[in-house]
């Protein structure tokens, strides 16, 4: 016993550590066993989207014209300018990572702030779109009414607009819970609560992130763009 | 101190923490490449490639998503564990829109036989078209309709035809119930 606290002396600064907490042996095993933790939850992420994904598959094999009639009615424009805002926004992301760990905590202030506007920007093109859809009645189920205000869709356009609420709904709540963690994040670093070996909690924030945009790469092309 | 083992592995210097930190050029590069192929997406939208356009797209869309699973999350350099973790995850996708697919497109024959979904070919072949969103519940259609016409007519966009025809369409729909 006291052979092996001769070989690790380096032990002594996890111990001193008071973020480590008490059912952990090292910070190395600590942020192992978060991440994991983290890459489990997003595997269920994945699995939960992946219904809705395969919801448009279906739609899409058993009326394929009339998805490519009602896709018309969403704006490329506002999906892509989305998409950029959002790839660029996990590129902050991705950067305020990189500098938690090199230990520049006022740096990653900045990027959690530039990630948190890419959001922000994303949900206000967001509102603009569903507004637009809303007066013009393209809302899911039974609320669609948009052949009484003038659009004709052919075949079952009630149901993609179910699926495309389904999908970019389910993905906001995701952003704006994102933007909400981040918002918690920027508080806990100014509190001096990251540092070069302790921002496990930054870097799975960026994965959610990162998790979020992944799903928007498919979304966008799916909903806004194919033929 | 205990000895500490990680995913059934003894960690040999369990203190440190292993992080492989990314030079810049590696973010810039890769955000680079991801706006450049978000582009080729938009612009081949444009194009007609009929059938292929699917593919493709989806194509470019899984390059941007393993580059950014690549560098942004970091799984090219992480515990080879958490790519185990990602990637069984999309071989459980692939099983569940495999087997689904499989049985939606064989399951015409079935359904002729077994006559299912016979009110919605009863319809059909009535030529009586589908009932759309609203058309389903008639209290919800005359309040939507009132509302219309509070606000001075439909929206008249010029896709199929414009308000008139879509009434008459849409009486013709409501009648049939």
């Amino acid at each position: 016993m006291s052979n092996e606290h001769a070989h690790a002396p380096a032990h002594d600064d996890d111990e001193h550590n008071p973020h480590l907490a008490h059912h952990f042996d090292t910070m190395g095993q600590q942020t192992a066993s978060a991440k994991l933790g983290m890459w489990l939850f997003l595997a269920t992420e994945i699995l939960m989207f992946s219904g809705l994904f395969l919801a448009y598959f279906i739609l899409r094999m058993l009326y394929p014209e009339m998805v490519l009639e009602a896709h018309e009615h969403l704006s490329k424009w506002a999906g892509g300018i989305n998409t950029v805002v959002l790839l660029t926004s996990s590129y902050t992301m991705a950067l305020g990572v990189r500098s938690i760990q090199l230990g520049d905590v006022k740096k990653l202030r900045l990027m959690l702030v530039l990630t948190i506007l890419c959001g922000c920007i994303f949900m206000v093109v967001k509102y603009f779109e569903y507004s637009a859809k809303f007066e013009h009645g393209m809302l899911p189920g039974k609320y669609y009414s948009a052949h009484l205000h003038g659009y004709e869709i052919d075949g079952l356009p009630h149901i993609f607009f179910g699926v495309y609420f389904m999908m970019t709904g389910l993905h906001g709540i995701h952003v704006a819970i994102g933007l909400a963690i981040m918002l918690w994040m920027f508080v806990r670093a100014g509190r001096g609560e990251f540092g070069a070996k302790n921002y496990v909690a930054i870097e799975n924030t960026g994965l959610y992130w990162h998790l979020v945009d992944l799903i928007w790469i498919f979304l966008f092309p799916l909903l806004y763009l194919v033929k | 101190m205990a000895k500490v083992f990680l995913n059934g592995q003894p960690v040999e210097h369990a203190h440190e923490v292993h992080e492989h930190i990314s030079p810049m050029s590696t973010y810039n590069a890769v955000i680079g490449a991801l706006f450049v192929l978000t582009g080729l997406t938009f612009a081949v939208s444009f194009a007609d490639l009929g059938p292929a356009s699917l593919t493709v797209a989806m194509l470019v869309a899984f390059i941007k998503a393993s580059l950014v699973v690549a560098y942004f999350m970091h799984l090219k350099y992480d515990d080879k564990y958490h790519l185990f973790v990602f990637l069984g995850t999309i071989i459980f996708v692939g099983i569940f829109f495999g087997f689904t697919m499989f049985d939606m497109k064989s399951r015409d024959a079935l359904n002729d036989e077994q006559e299912t979904f016979v009110r919605w070919k009863e319809q059909e072949n009535a030529g009586k078209g589908l009932a759309v969103g609203v058309d389903n519940v008639p209290e919800r259609r005359a309040k939507v309709l009132a509302e219309i016409e509070a606000h001075g007519g439909g929206h008249g966009g010029g896709h199929g035809g414009g308000e008139h025809k879509a009434e008459a369409k849409a009486e013709h729909k409501a009648a049939a119930h």
